[in-house]
């Protein structure tokens, strides 16, 4: 079997835009450090030279709207964020400039480009250092968000966004993700890697997912299916800003049971929107009222304990499809030991 | 300085002629769009721009109608993009405070206040890295340097030597707050604290003077010398927004107009304004005339473009 850890797959990434896209630049607080963002940027200043692979100052703001005057001028700007949370600092220019520029000049400029967004989780990141913000910006008309949730998705949404895509794009990387390691036999790139992905096919429940949360969606199927016999279907939602509403539809009219689960919080975001999707397109498709799986609706705890009841996983997952399977909240279903989410994630040991 | 006195004094003419000619349409409620007029502010505008490449870049604010004419934009699609119609820059979608003309290098103009520092910054890192001979010009306010950014700019453009030039024309007010109330620095000394070299003109309205000091700056920045920054003082006639004259508001001093008019050679050089008057009256009229009979937007339009 053929693997690739998310993390390889986004090293592979940077490196096929720096090759592919001699316009590309990549840059962003410790890109050329010996941790290079977590692995992803290792070895890309001394290959394609400092003038194209640099560090940059604590200067969130100035750096992204640099990306614009780059853009402009034919470069394709890579502007990663070690920490989502760091790229709140820069807020005007992405919504303010980066999320207009093509409409207010009346279509006379595009700008490619891509930023990259890490989400912290777990040994304590706390409120500052975990935030999933996808809904934030997706909320705003201009930008194309994307929550790539595996290793092909990193490959195939890269390549097309560094070689093809004339638009901006911020893609939430989830930390969690960067050690699971995925299964590429058999795997195609995507034609247009900008919409959602079905993932896997079943009969009895929806899971609409994003992220790291598409991981525990298949994780919780596959357990399921061995253990109960419940065929959960699950979509990768991806492209937050261009979710494919016909997959999603397809998929209802033959389970009539949806659970969205995001790695946000769900007011006002991903579960909020893909309800509505559902709600004003064809409600009676629904068997049941949705169930939401998110993050607690508070800033992000720092005890280990606390940060327990504020992240779902697969467990919560499960759990759902269960309750909307069987029609009831006391399911009876056994549901996934600590030890055997043990043995399926590597557990994140911090403090980086 | 390739550009004669009498054809900056021109184009400084037809700036101030074209924004009394939006002043006097204003209240028609045809333009429909708050406008920030330059006038008081042109003649340095159309010196500084006199003194750059045709091909250099340029990134400035809502106060852009000189800075748009000046470099070369078209005036019939200016008053046509004020109108709010098809023709218009922009389809109507940009209005007075969003004016472009990129076959000439305005790249844009934003009503966020320092937003197009760091458009600038990133401009000049493609002009450094593909080694362009071309400079890239920011043209923003005193307002501008207080924003944080600012600063990030000084500091990377600094860095990495960048073929940057920081205008900042200070006409001592943001909106109707004076320098006095919001800075407690020295713009000198904060471009000293970057190795950035400063210049001042104490008079925009002195064109051969402005023209004079951007081209030697310019001809700095453009042999690698570094970014540069060049404050341009200056004096604001019009309200901060709308077509009026605010004096009777109290917050500044009719004095002051009165001082900086009776040496501003737009109004006072009967001249050259009776050489080029008729003439730019006759562009104008023709300006205004397309942009009455340009068609409105098909309703469509609102969803094209967006990403």
């Amino acid at each position: 079997m053929k693997t690739m850890t998310y993390r390889e797959a986004l090293a592979q990434a940077m490196r096929g835009a720096l090759e592919k896209n001699p316009s590309a630049v990549v840059y962003g607080l410790g890109v050329t450090d010996f941790t290079g963002i977590f692995g992803t940027t290792l070895g890309l200043e001394k290959d394609f030279g400092p003038g194209r692979v640099f560090d940059t100052p604590l200067s969130e703001d100035a750096m992204t709207g640099f990306a614009v005057g780059a853009a402009l001028n034919g470069i394709y700007p890579v502007h990663i964020h070690i920490r989502a949370d760091f790229m709140l600092l820069a807020m005007n220019q992405l919504v303010n400039s980066i999320a207009k520029y093509k409409y207010m000049y009346g279509g006379l400029f595009e700008l490619p480009l891509l930023i990259r967004a890490v989400i912290g989780r777990s040994w304590g990141q706390g409120a500052q250092h975990s935030q999933s913000l996808q809904a934030l910006l997706s909320h705003v008309p201009g930008l194309t968000v994307v929550m790539p949730a595996s290793a092909q998705s990193v490959l195939d949404t890269y390549e097309y966004a560094a070689t093809k895509a004339r638009f901006p794009v911020v893609s939430f990387e989830h930390r969690s993700l960067y050690d699971y390691s995925f299964n590429m036999d058999g795997l195609k790139p995507q034609p247009d890697p900008f919409t959602s992905r079905l993932v896997r096919e079943g009969r009895d429940v929806t899971v609409a997912a994003t992220s790291v949360m598409v991981a525990d969606a298949v994780n919780a199927a596959k357990f399921l299916s061995e253990r109960a016999g419940i065929e959960a279907e699950v979509i990768d939602l991806h492209c937050l800003t261009r979710l494919d509403s016909k997959m999603l539809l397809a998929s209802l009219r033959k389970t009539g049971r949806l659970v969205v689960a995001d790695a946000g919080w769900a007011p006002f975001g991903v579960c909020a929107e893909v309800s509505r999707l559902v709600a004003t397109s064809d409600p009676g498709l629904l068997k049941a009222p949705i169930i939401e799986i998110a993050q607690a609706h508070s800033p992000c705890p720092t005890a280990k304990t606390l940060e327990n009841h504020f992240y779902p996983d697969m467990g919560t997952v499960a759990d759902a499809i269960c309750r909307l399977a069987k029609g009831r909240k006391d399911h009876g279903v056994e549901l996934p030991s600590a030890e055997y989410k043990k043995r399926l994630y590597k557990e994140f040991k911090g403090p980086f | 300085m390739k550009t004669s006195y009498e054809e900056m004094f021109r184009q400084a003419l037809r700036i101030r002629l074209a924004e009394e000619k939006i002043a006097e349409i204003y209240p028609s409620d045809k333009i429909q769009s708050p406008v920030h007029l330059s006038i008081g502010q042109e003649p340095h505008t159309a010196a500084l721009i006199a003194a750059l490449a045709d091909t250099d870049q340029l990134y400035t604010t809502y106060r852009s109608h000189a800075a748009y004419l000046a470099k070369g934009g078209d005036m019939p699609r200016m008053f046509a993009e004020l109108y709010g119609k098809a023709a218009g820059v922009s389809k109507g979608k940009a209005g007075s405070m969003h004016l472009c003309w990129p076959e000439t290098g305005l790249m844009g103009s934003s009503a966020i206040v320092a937003a197009t520092l760091s458009h600038a910054l990133g401009a000049a890192y493609a002009f450094q890295l593909r080694g362009r001979s071309e400079i890239v010009v920011s043209l923003t306010g005193d307002d501008s340097t207080e924003e944080g950014v600012f600063h990030e700019c000084l500091n990377f453009a600094a860095l990495k030597k960048l073929p940057l030039l920081f205008v900042i024309e200070n006409n001592g007010l943001a909106i109707h707050s004076h320098l006095a109330t919001r800075q407690a620095f020295s713009l000198e000394k904060l471009a000293g604290a970057y190795g950035i070299p400063y210049t001042l003109s104490k008079d925009g309205l002195d064109m051969p003077a402005v023209a004079g000091a951007a081209g030697r700056i310019a001809a700095r920045v453009r042999a690698g010398g570094g970014p540069e920054v060049y404050e341009i003082r200056a004096y604001r006639y019009m309200q901060h927004v709308g077509v009026a004259q605010d004096f009777d508001k109290g917050y500044r001093d009719r004095a002051e107009y009165e001082a900086w008019r009776a040496r501003d050679p737009l109004a006072t050089d009967k001249t050259l304004i009776a050489k080029f008057k008729s003439e730019l009256d006759r562009e104008i009229a023709a300006a205004v005339d397309f942009a009455e009979r340009s068609p409105f937007p098909s309703c469509d339009e609102v969803l094209k473009d967006v990403c």
